[in-house]
């Protein structure tokens, strides 16, 4: 059974001046397992963040069920929610913001005991200091405010924070986009340090690419409110099926790319998509290099590829996208292109 | 270190360096005017002395006296109380008042936070001087209905201020994250909202005794608020207005003590909120 | 040659004390190549992109030069500063917003850096508003020319803020974390409009960044900022697949993270950038650093030349260990 499960979600925003309803989330279906990471990838407005809000329950879906450890917990208020919550825990792209600015650290870190009547009595802060030395701050200043460490050093103590209860599943909204690029190796080197030692499970939210693939053990991609492609990451890092996955994966350009001669990036024309006005048909066909007349008329359903697990919503897949998508895989290894 | 201390060009002069030390030095001769007014006024205030009627500004008196042949000075000085008494309760008042107004309708549901909301629009809407005409028509002239006009009129913008500040916080990350945590929503408000608050607030309530101050003076010189023989700023300036031509001193410095008191009060609010943001 | 920076330095003071930003830095820049500044929040690589368009904070400290075609920019008053910013000198930022004015019709405001130039009449600047952007492949330039910059979309925006800063025909375009705010997606159009610009206007690009991966696609020769000091500074090919200091080793990790085995732990550095006013002593990198050695922590290392780079590190890494060897 999945630790946590999304079952068709959908989320619609309802604007207030009049405005047209959003809906930035549309009927997706998620499950994260024990002990398992679900890498969630897509660029900004696609409903990422709204759908990583709807499984911490943070704002209530418009339709569908959210399950926890087989427990429909769809409609619980916060009272009934307060048990779940130990063990489901979040941490955020901003530590900075996530974190109270004038609370000390020491304050921070009481704060999942307080609220879950944790009496550790002369033994709270042994626990604290256990906490953030396993999450590699040994001798930090625990009486000192936010604004006086490091974003890298936030991060740390964020994590921290959702440890404390001991969950089983972490959400992660973005945890390293707003970190320096050498503290981003850092944060992932932890995350993945403590899968191993503590077997959570993680729902790691991201729009980057190389850190989900380096991460995941499964990877859905998102667009404009829907999931478009759902697999094991070595299938969707290595042959991806749709065309916008292609793209997303080829429009990152990597080091290893810049050895690749001859290797040509996938480019979407267009802007990114408006989640208040979703085009007919494939929500993707006005930006997609291979669209017909068929992608503008009817939904492709998220369907399995023959012989795998790989989950893919998109008319011409397999068969008109598979070369494509290997081609972009081995360019992204550093790999020469068969051409 | 091959830094030259010579400042690249443009530089800016900080306006602030002079101007705040002497903000704060009028507040502490206001502190020291509304608490120990016995030991700083030389003459009473109240008392007449005929003989002295309309004095210019001498050693003895040194704003001069009125036509009751009283202190202006000492006037000045027994009137902090009230003028910048009654501006210093009225801003507290409905600081409180809209504080937790604005905090209930910012954590309500939609339908009641719209309804609260309309009801402050109904009183920003109300023209102050009307509204004082009436509050002294129905309880009478007099400082009190100047403080309970301007307090209900006053209220309203700590309500808006309040509810919008909450209503941001909300949307915080550090408050996405206490959720998160299973923190409830009260003690959200209280540990992870208000401090933020009440920051905004003290920002506001020190610029708005400024205006407040104005604002009970301006209702005394037309007659609605204190009455003689209150040493009141506003009535000081009301009453001086038949001998302007003869005795300048009567009018300008009551007039010169609102002016210096509310600009520093301004400028001290500046500063407050210059050194929140930084 | 189009660039030269000698001896750059520039600080603030603060609570009467020095603190200084970028410390002495030199470097050249040849005419039409891209040359990236990398370095971390608090590495000082905006203030020194910034300077060079003689636009550092007005509290700040400078010393040393910045010549740009033999003009000094560092003591040039401001109004001809201005009358280089357009013509000679273009900018970007990551914020389209921060140089578009909101109430102005986008055409207008391009037209207006040709007239405030004295390049154009108001008819003509306006025609030739319409023509650049057109150029940076905006769709219907006609009617995104009479738009405000809120009715437009962000990637038009981008474009826009483009035109603006190449209307008056500058031969150096300064872009500071042009794609940071960007989606891959959109930051891979804004890489490829770059490049042909590039090529079609004879540009020299000085790009600020922190993404490897933006590195990767447009640099020739890169400079590796770290604390306000230099510590490499070379041809792209060589610091990207065989950097030899330290840092820059760390630095590629990140954009390393594809050819690592899934899960397996990544090759970071410990720590992070000192901030302001705690620089360490010695090699600024020591704390940091898994070659540090008793010498790091007391001398700081001079600049060298090492191979095709030049460096400042007492134990730079042999082109024989560098990562690119060390994983074929």
């Amino acid at each position: 059974m999945a630790l946590l499960e999304l079952d068709a979600v959908s989320k619609i925003f309802s604007q207030r001046r009049g405005g047209r309803a959003v809906q930035a989330v549309a009927g997706v279906s998620l499950a994260v397992g024990r002990g398992e990471t679900l890498g969630l990838v897509g660029e900004s407005g696609c409903g990422k963040s709204t759908l990583a809000r709807l499984a911490l329950k943070l704002v209530d879906v418009t339709d569908g069920r959210v399950r926890f450890d087989g427990v429909d917990v769809t409609g619980f208020a916060s009272r009934r929610m307060l048990p779940i919550r130990r063990r489901l825990q979040a941490v955020f792209q901003d530590p900075l913001a996530s974190l109270n600015a004038r609370m000390t650290i020491a304050e921070v870190m009481r704060e999942p005991f307080d609220t879950h009547g944790l009496k550790l009595g002369a033994g709270l802060e042994p626990r604290i200091r256990e906490l953030l030395s396993f999450v590699g701050l040994e001798n930090i200043d625990i009486q000192k405010l936010p604004g006086q460490f490091s974003g890298g050093q936030l991060q740390r103590i964020a994590i921290a924070r959702a440890l404390a209860l001991e969950p089983e599943i972490i959400v992660a909204d973005e945890p390293t986009s707003a970190l320096d690029p050498s503290i981003q190796a850092q944060i992932v080197n932890l995350m993945l340090q403590i899968q191993r030692k503590r077997g959570i499970s993680y729902l790691i939210i991201s729009h980057d690419l190389d850190v989900i693939g380096h991460v995941a053990d499964r990877i859905a991609v998102m667009y404009l409110g829907t999931i478009i492609e759902q697999g094991t990451a070595d299938e969707i890092m290595q042959r991806p099926l749709h065309p916008y996955t292609q793209a997303l994966l080829s429009a990152a350009p990597t080091l290893a790319a810049r050895r690749q001669v001859g290797w040509k990036r996938i480019m979407l024309t267009g802007d990114p998509p408006n989640p208040a006005d979703v085009p007919s048909g494939c929500r993707f066909h006005p930006r997609c290099h291979l669209a017909r007349d068929i992608c503008r008329e009817k939904v492709p359903p998220l369907r399995a590829m023959p012989g795998t697990g790989q989950m893919v919503a998109c008319h011409l897949a397999p068969e008109e996208t598979a070369r494509a998508g290997g081609e972009v895989g081995r360019a992204r290894r550093g790999l020469a292109v068969a051409s | 270190m091959s830094i030259s201390t010579q400042p690249a060009r443009r530089t800016i002069a900080r306006p602030k360096g002079v101007l705040l030390p002497l903000a704060l030095l009028v507040l502490v001769i206001l502190a020291a005017f509304t608490l120990l007014p016995g030991l700083i006024a030389p003459h009473d205030p109240i008392a007449l002395a005929m003989a002295d009627r309309l004095k210019p500004p001498s050693l003895t008196h040194i704003f001069g006296t009125d036509e009751g042949g009283r202190d202006v000075f000492s006037r000045i000085v027994y009137g902090t109380r009230y003028s910048l008494g009654v501006a210093i309760a009225i801003v507290f008042a409905s600081a409180l008042f809209g504080v937790i107004y604005g905090a209930v309708s910012g954590m309500a549901r939609q339908g009641i936070d719209n309804l609260m909301m309309r009801i402050v629009d109904l009183f920003f809407g109300f023209p102050a001087l009307v509204l004082a005409l009436a509050v002294a028509a129905s309880i009478g002239r007099g400082l009190d209905s100047v403080a309970l006009s301007l307090a209900i009129i006053w209220w309203p913008g700590y309500a808006r201020l309040v509810r919008g500040e909450v209503l941001r916080l909300r949307e915080r990350p550090h408050v996405e994250a206490a959720r998160a945590l299973g923190v409830s929503e009260m003690t959200i408000l209280r540990r992870h909202i208000i401090p933020f608050v009440v920051q905004e607030v003290n920002v506001r309530i020190t610029t708005d005794i400024g205006y407040a101050l104005v604002a009970v003076t301006a209702l005394s010189f037309l007659g609605l608020g204190a009455n003689s023989p209150t040493p009141e700023w506003g009535l000081l300036i009301r009453d001086s207005r038949p001998y302007f031509g003869s005795a300048w001193w009567y009018l300008v410095f009551p007039g010169t003590m609102i002016m210096l008191t509310a600009t520093a009060f301004s400028l001290i609010g500046d500063a407050l909120a210059s050194r929140r943001a930084a | 040659m189009i660039l030269s920076v000698r001896d750059f330095a520039i600080g603030f003071q603060r609570e009467g004390q020095n603190l200084v930003a970028v410390d002495g830095i030199s470097f050249d820049v040849e005419a039409g190549e891209t040359f990236v500044i990398i370095g971390e929040s608090g590495s000082g690589k905006s203030l020194t992109g910034m300077s060079i368009a003689g636009l550092q904070p007005p509290t700040a400290f400078v010393s040393g030069s910045i010549r740009f075609k033999d003009r000094e920019m560092l003591k040039r008053p401001d109004a001809e500063l201005r009358k280089l910013r357009g013509p000679e000198i273009g900018l970007i930022y990551q914020d389209p917003l921060s140089s578009l004015n909101p109430v102005w019709p986008v055409g207008d405001q391009i037209a207006e850096t040709l007239v405030a130039h004295g390049l154009a009449g108001r008819a003509e600047a306006r025609k030739r508003a319409v023509e650049m952007l057109e150029r940076v492949r905006i769709p219907d330039p006609r009617r995104v020319a009479s738009a405000y910059p809120h009715e437009i979309s962000g990637g038009m925006r981008q474009r826009a803020m483009i035109a603006m800063a190449l209307a008056a025909g500058p031969s150096l375009l300064i872009a500071d974390e042009p794609t940071t705010a960007l989606d891959v997606t959109i930051k891979a159009q804004m890489l490829e409009l770059l490049a042909e610009l590039k090529h079609e206007m004879a540009l020299t690009i000085i790009l600020i960044t922190h993404d490897m991966g933006v590195v990767a696609e447009v640099a020739d020769r890169i400079l590796v900022l770290y604390a306000g000091r230099i510590a490499e500074v070379g041809p792209a090919d060589s610091i990207m697949l065989q950097p030899s200091h330290p840092y820059t080793a760390a630095l590629m990790t990140s954009a390393m993270i594809s050819q690592t085995p899934a899960k397996q732990e990544l090759n970071a550095i410990v720590g992070g950038a000192p901030g302001l006013g705690a620089f360490p002593a010695g090699c600024r990198f020591h704390p940091r650093c898994p070659r540090a050695q008793n010498d790091c922590k007391a001398v700081e290392p001079p600049r060298r030349k090492f191979g095709v780079v030049e460096l400042a590190c007492h134990h730079p890494i042999e082109a024989a260990m560098s990562l690119t060897a060390a994983r074929s």
